[in-house]
């Protein structure tokens, strides 16, 4: 395993930044003044659904505007820069249901993640001179690795749409991976997958947090999962951050069960039975 | 398990020559070793080397309107050639980037009359200057061919992007009727050119006879009959590289999954403008190919007619199949040089044939092995055939 390879960025991961950040779709406010710093390392950012989780990705990625406030990719301003600029500096994400082409196998997919990383142009793909081959099978060999982490390296030219929707999941999360970001959006990534799935996927961004500085932001309803891997824990709801903190404060902060965890979940039940709007 | 795994990389290993990372897991699909992996090319070389040849093989003589031994089919094959290649590159624009630009007649066109015009000799009316006068009804610009071809096919792929700019930005029907009336509006355009006004005058507008470019002496026809098979390999190869290697995997992501290339680092606008330009170049050129062929044009010969032909060409033969369209276009000529003197029939008889292939072959005409292979009385068939092999 060549993992060093996604160590590559060893210049200090500049902290994602938001600042009274602000977005409204026409009278709908849907963020109120978020501040949030992601340091390196796993986010995580919970709650109910239609609290402006997934909006914060969406204006990171550049899909949505905010209507004021700022998105600081360390001192740069995400508003700056187009969608593909963002990728440039470092961020990527996945979505909620996997954008997968289910026709292409699942190689060609993870490979449409290093597109910003090949140099070559695509007048020169008719000669494709040798240098031009090698790159392809160099960047072959780095997907292939990163599917191999994941434990989809048999499946790796298979087509797409013969995954179950789990892999499917974890063929996004490893297209995400081989650009090599230094900030990481995962939204839900655990929704829909099994448990053998879960813990490989898990394993997986735990290696590659510990060997790189990449700033993991995950959105998840599995209250386990998130109390166990983040240090540090978001809760949003109604577009502002209500608290934040350890897995225990959070857990334990009136607030939040108030408005996220159900008073099922202060009685001890250690399940997520008592989330209330978890789908 | 553990076990299935293990045999299957000891497999991959033991094929000659397989790429593989450092646990020894594949890089590029596994294929046969041998003659067995090189199957397609193989058959590829072997269409095209029969097709460059067709002019001097017997076959296809009892068939009339191919008979390559007479001017009538070998014209009629390089009609078909023609069509072929414009339609692999609309295979490329609709199969893989998923936009529907109707364009392409307007960019036919282009490439007709821009190496018409480019390379015929310049006006001259006068013994004194000249050897033979040249009328201003064959009057051009006096380019030699094969630098005006290029050159035509180049601009003819900028302008093809041009058209996409705007359409770019459209989906669907917005996107059809706007690249629609563009292909129109260059139709018209080509005959502002003051060297077109003065063509030939015909019922149906201004037309334009075409210098015709010998190739190495081999006679007019057959030179207008390699140019034409050039443009459908040029295309051909072209189509297969660039959809094999990383432009057709990023067009099919601007196809399926457009919403998401952004975060990619996929600029779905420039893409679509890539596969604009790279189709055009295909029409343009096979555009100058039909054009030494027929040896005269006209504006109507690039109506919306020439469109409907070029859909029903990709749509009989198989939409996004590689040889979809060459199927289509022997299918289409075929009809259409049967029919040609009943052209209400010939209509009606296209509507009935894109009816039947849209009902019981959805996929073309080159979906038929497929088809065959796995229909429910083949397979019955091979089932009982190995029976009969085991009882035996």
């Amino acid at each position: 395993m060549s993992t060093q390879e996604y160590s590559g960025n060893t210049s200090s991961t500049p902290p994602l930044t938001l600042d009274d950040l602000h977005v409204a779709f026409g009278g709908n406010r849907v963020l109120e003044g978020v501040n949030i710093e992601f340091a390196p390392g796993f986010n995580g950012l919970i709650g109910p659904n239609g609290a402006g989780k997934t909006t914060i990705f969406n204006v990171l990625s550049g899909y949505v505007k905010a209507s004021s406030g700022r998105a600081l990719l360390g001192d740069t301003d995400l508003d700056t820069l187009k969608q593909t600029g963002r990728v440039r500096n470092g961020i990527c994400r996945t979505f909620q249901s996997p954008k997968l082409i289910l026709d292409a196998t699942v190689m060609e997919n993870v490979l449409l993640g290093m597109h910003t990383a090949f140099k070559y142009g695509h007048a020169s793909e008719l000669i494709r001179f040798p240098a031009q081959r090698k790159e392809e099978t160099r960047a072959r060999e780095k997907c292939m690795d990163m599917l191999e982490e994941f434990g989809l390296a048999e499946d790796a030219h298979k087509e797409t749409g013969d995954l179950s929707l789990g892999s499917q999941k974890i063929v996004e999360v490893c297209r995400a991976l081989v650009g090599d970001p230094s900030v990481l959006l995962l939204d839900e990534p655990a929704a829909g997958l099994g448990a053998d799935d879960v813990t490989i996927l898990l394993k997986g961004l735990r290696r590659i947090v510990e060997e790189s500085d990449l700033c993991l932001v995950i959105i998840e309803h599995d209250l386990d999962l998130v109390t166990t891997m983040c240090p540090i824990i978001y809760v949003l709801h109604f577009g502002q951050i209500i608290s934040q903190g350890s897995p225990a404060e959070i857990t334990s902060d009136p607030a939040v069960i108030e408005a996220y965890l159900g008073s099922g979940y202060a009685e001890g039940g250690d399940d997520t039975q008592g989330e209330p709007n978890a789908t | 398990m553990a076990l299935l795994e293990k045999r299957n990389l000891e497999r991959y290993r033991t094929l000659a020559s397989v790429k593989t990372n450092s646990s020894g897991f594949p890089l590029y699909p596994p294929k046969a070793s041998g003659i067995k992996g090189q199957r397609r090319l193989i058959t590829s070389t072997g269409i095209f080397v029969i097709l460059a040849f067709l002019p001097w093989l017997p076959i296809l003589g009892w068939f009339t309107i191919f008979n390559p031994a007479t001017n009538y089919g070998l014209g009629n094959i390089a009609y078909v050639f023609a069509y072929a290649a414009a339609g692999v590159g609309f295979n490329l624009l609709i199969g893989y980037s998923g936009t529907l630009g109707l364009a392409h007649a307007g960019i036919f066109a282009l490439g007709a009359y821009g190496t018409a015009i480019l390379s015929a000799p310049q006006e001259c009316l006068d013994y004194d200057t000249c050897e033979t006068i040249i009328r201003p009804a064959v009057a051009g610009y006096g380019w030699p061919f094969l630098v005006a071809l290029p050159v035509v096919c180049i601009v003819a792929a900028l302008i093809g992007a041009l058209v996409g700019f705007p359409a770019a930005r459209l989906k669907g029907f917005y996107l059809a009727i706007a690249t629609l009336a563009l292909g129109e509006l260059i139709v018209k355009l080509i005959s502002l050119d003051a060297k077109l006004w003065s063509g030939l005058k015909t019922n149906s507008g201004t037309g334009k006879q075409v210098p015709i470019f010998e190739l190495f002496g081999s006679g007019q026809l057959k030179s207008a009959y390699f140019i034409s098979l050039a443009s459908l390999i040029i295309t051909f190869v072209a189509y297969v590289i660039y959809t094999e290697n990383r432009l057709g995997r990023t067009l099919k992501a601007v196809r399926d999954i457009e919403i998401a290339t952004g975060p990619l680092g996929i600029s779905g606008t420039y893409y679509k403008l890539v596969a604009f330009g790279l189709s055009s170049f295909a029409a343009a050129f096979a555009g100058a190919a039909w054009a030494q062929n027929s040896a005269f044009v006209n504006p109507t010969s690039f109506r919306t007619r020439l469109l409907v032909f070029l859909l029903v060409v990709l749509i009989l033969g198989g939409l996004g199949k590689l040889w979809g369209p060459l199927i289509g276009a022997f299918v289409f000529v075929y009809l259409r040089q049967e029919f040609q003197d009943q052209q209400k029939l010939l209509f009606f008889l296209i509507g009935v044939a894109l009816m039947l292939a849209i009902l019981l072959l959805p996929e073309g005409f080159a979906s038929l092995p497929d088809r065959m292979r796995d229909s429910r009385w083949v397979q019955d068939l091979r089932r009982r055939f190995k029976s009969a092999k085991v009882s035996s």
